[in-house]
């Protein structure tokens, strides 16, 4: 019993070695300049996509979509403020596009029944068509010289706190986050029990789009420009956050605080190979094995505490 | 009955499509652009099949049951450990036998991680696929290693009884695999595995056994695709890992052109010709090639959205 409510601390405790390791070998690891880039150039974007994934995996489903919607919030903010919208509109009209892929996920999963991994692999596919010929296959479009939008320092950082705040209490706290966990554990059970799957599920997918939509104006704003296509480069990354942050929990289950610290994860071993000099195509493989060796770590100590 | 209806009705789908293109696009059922077909879907059918031997075996829930991410990706890694191994000028049975071997061992760490680790397939894959991408890496340092070889040469443009090498490889593997998995007593089991997990365990079977195996064949059937690729490309390519969510929509796809709307080897490769047929069409009739993401998309949403239909019963 003791043993068990240990398990959520071997994340942290991987972490932390690590962490102390890059301080030591690489020298410039701990300086304020790299945190700063750290945090503010790589970590945003993928944690606000993953704190949107953390609610599809909690529900119990995935969400293969989430760079779809990130595209359309960017390619509408893009257009609205090259035809000379204020930023505001362009914002707003952003997040509805986003909402709009939350949307027919939903009506797919919720109404027609689909697993959620095949209908937004749909989406997806579907998505990267629309975008292909919006574009003109693939050609990036511009913010107009005059209209850029300057993102203050700190804003990015203060918009992914707020989210994880929001999402994170409903999720821990609030009765749609106990609704939505029971779907996820239990989804017989939750049905018998009164709870309106279709309900849920759509709350999932707009909740889940709606960050995507956050990143994509982030993004756009950020980069000053729609790339198309550019949002898949997150999804598996989110994926592994956000499993990587469920060993967080003692049960197991999807959390915001641990998907947070699971992109930190990702971020920093990608950070810290860069500063020791290793050769960029051996960092890859480093990230992925050390990926391989937490999630290993985590779940041989949970099957070793359940056998004990 | 409804079943059967929705299963001819998916054949229908198909053969429709086929007449539609052929009315439009003359050249479509000449004997030239069918080869052309067959041997363009080898390389995704081939791995799509590895896809849906892990599929059958871990069972067809995608976020607990089979999966195997790191396809795309072990491919890469194999047409880059060829061309690499070619280029330095081993002997070609050998070159071949490393390259299958280098497959094969991929689906062995896989199936480890899944079968011993008791990672769930999605993550264990996920991370074997970033490992696996960086070696590519590693091996190719990002640029196209062209290379030469018989083997190559016969695989792109040998051709047998008017039939080209790459569709050879396509029916071939096809058809092993089908024996295999769909007629052999191991595929019985491996279903049974698959499928009915606990009941297989009570029944005697070494579910772990069958699990590993399919990630096996999974790698093997990625080191043969990557003989095709490297036949196709004459070297290794970039962006292999790209092909990742069209073999995942082929090989569930393939699903409802078996008679009881699970993943069978043939239903994928009905699957694999199908999508092969529509950017083919596509091509002739001078349709965007942008268009062909977003018909496979809502192809998939409809077979699935009308077999959910049908085995949905009372329950949610």
């Amino acid at each position: 019993m003791k043993l068990r409510a240990l398990l959520p601390l071997t994340l942290p405790l991987v972490f932390g070695v690590i962490v102390v390791v890059f301080a030591v070998q690489a020298p410039g690891f701990l300086s304020a300049g790299n945190l700063k880039s750290l945090v503010l150039n790589n970590f945003v974007l993928l944690a606000i996509v993953s704190i949107g994934m953390t609610y599809a995996v909690a529900a119990g489903g995935i969400d293969l979509s989430v760079g779809t919607a990130l595209d359309f919030a960017s390619f509408s903010f893009v257009v609205l403020l090259n035809s000379g919208h204020g930023w505001a509109v362009a914002a707003a009209g952003a997040l509805a596009a986003a909402l709009l892929v939350g949307l027919v996920n939903a009506v797919l999963i919720g109404g027609l029944r689909i697993s959620p991994f095949l209908a937004t692999l749909g989406t997806l596919f579907i998505g990267t068509s629309a975008q292909q010929l919006l574009s003109d296959g693939g050609q990036p479009i511009y913010i107009a010289q005059g209209l850029k939008l300057g993102v203050a320092g700190l804003t990015p950082l203060l918009v992914v706190l707020g989210l994880a705040l929001f999402y994170g209490v409903l999720l821990a706290r609030g009765r749609l986050g106990r609704e939505l966990l029971a779907q996820g554990t239990q989804p017989l059970l939750a049905y018998y029990s009164g709870l309106s799957v279709r309900r849920i599920v759509t709350v999932v997918a707009l909740a889940t789009a709606l960050a995507c939509g956050v990143a994509g104006v982030l993004l756009g704003a950020t980069v000053s420009a729609y790339v198309p296509l550019s949002g898949n480069a997150f999804l598996l990354n989110a994926i592994g956050a956000v499993f990587i942050g469920t060993t967080l929990s003692r049960q197991g289950r999807a959390n915001v605080f641990g998907t947070l610290l699971g992109v930190l994860f990702i971020n920093v071993i990608a950070n810290g190979l860069l500063l020791i000099g290793w050769n960029f195509y051996w960092q890859q493989v480093a990230t992925g094995v050390l990926i391989f060796g937490v999630l290993t770590f985590s779940f041989a100590s949970r099957r070793l505490v359940e056998l004990a | 009955m409804l079943e059967a209806l929705l299963r001819r009705g998916s054949v229908g789908v198909f053969l429709a499509i086929l007449v539609g293109f052929a009315v439009a696009a003359p050249n479509f059922l000449s004997v030239g652009n069918l080869a052309n077909v067959f041997s363009q879907s080898a390389i995704l059918g081939v791995l799509a099949f590895g896809l849906t031997c892990v599929i059958i075996g871990g069972g067809s829930n995608v976020v607990a049951g089979g999966l195997d991410l790191s396809l795309a990706a072990n491919l890469g890694l194999c047409a880059a450990v060829f061309s690499r191994l070619n280029n330095v000028g081993l002997a070609l049975w050998l070159t071949v036998s490393l390259t299958l071997a280098c497959g094969v061992a991929v689906g062995l760490v896989n199936g480890l991680a899944v079968v011993l680790l008791r990672l769930p397939p999605l993550l264990a894959t996920l991370a074997s696929m970033n490992v696996l991408a960086g070696l590519e890496l590693v091996l190719t340092e990002n640029t196209v290693v062209s290379t030469d070889s018989p083997l190559l040469d016969l695989l792109s443009g040998g051709a047998w009884l008017g039939v080209p090498a790459l569709a050879w490889v396509l029916l071939v593997t096809a058809g092993l695999l089908t024996l295999l998995i769909q007629h052999s007593p191991y595929g019985l089991r491996l279903h049974a595995v698959g499928e009915y997990p606990q009941a297989a365990e009570a029944a005697g079977l070494r579910n772990a056994r069958y699990v590993l195996s399919s990630y096996l064949l999974s790698g093997l059937c990625a080191a043969v695709a990557a003989l095709c690729s490297a036949a196709f490309f004459s070297g290794s390519t970039t962006g292999s890992g790209d092909m990742l969510l069209s073999v995942v929509a082929i090989a569930f796809l393939g699903v409802v052109f078996s008679r009881r709307l699970v993943a069978s080897i043939p239903g994928t490769l009905f699957a694999a010709l199908l999508i092969g047929f529509l950017i083919n069409g596509f091509q002739l009739l001078n349709v965007s090639s942008f268009w062909v993401n977003g018909v496979q998309g809502v192809l998939i949403l409809l077979v699935v959205a009308a077999s959910s239909a049908l085995s949905r019963g009372g329950h949610p």
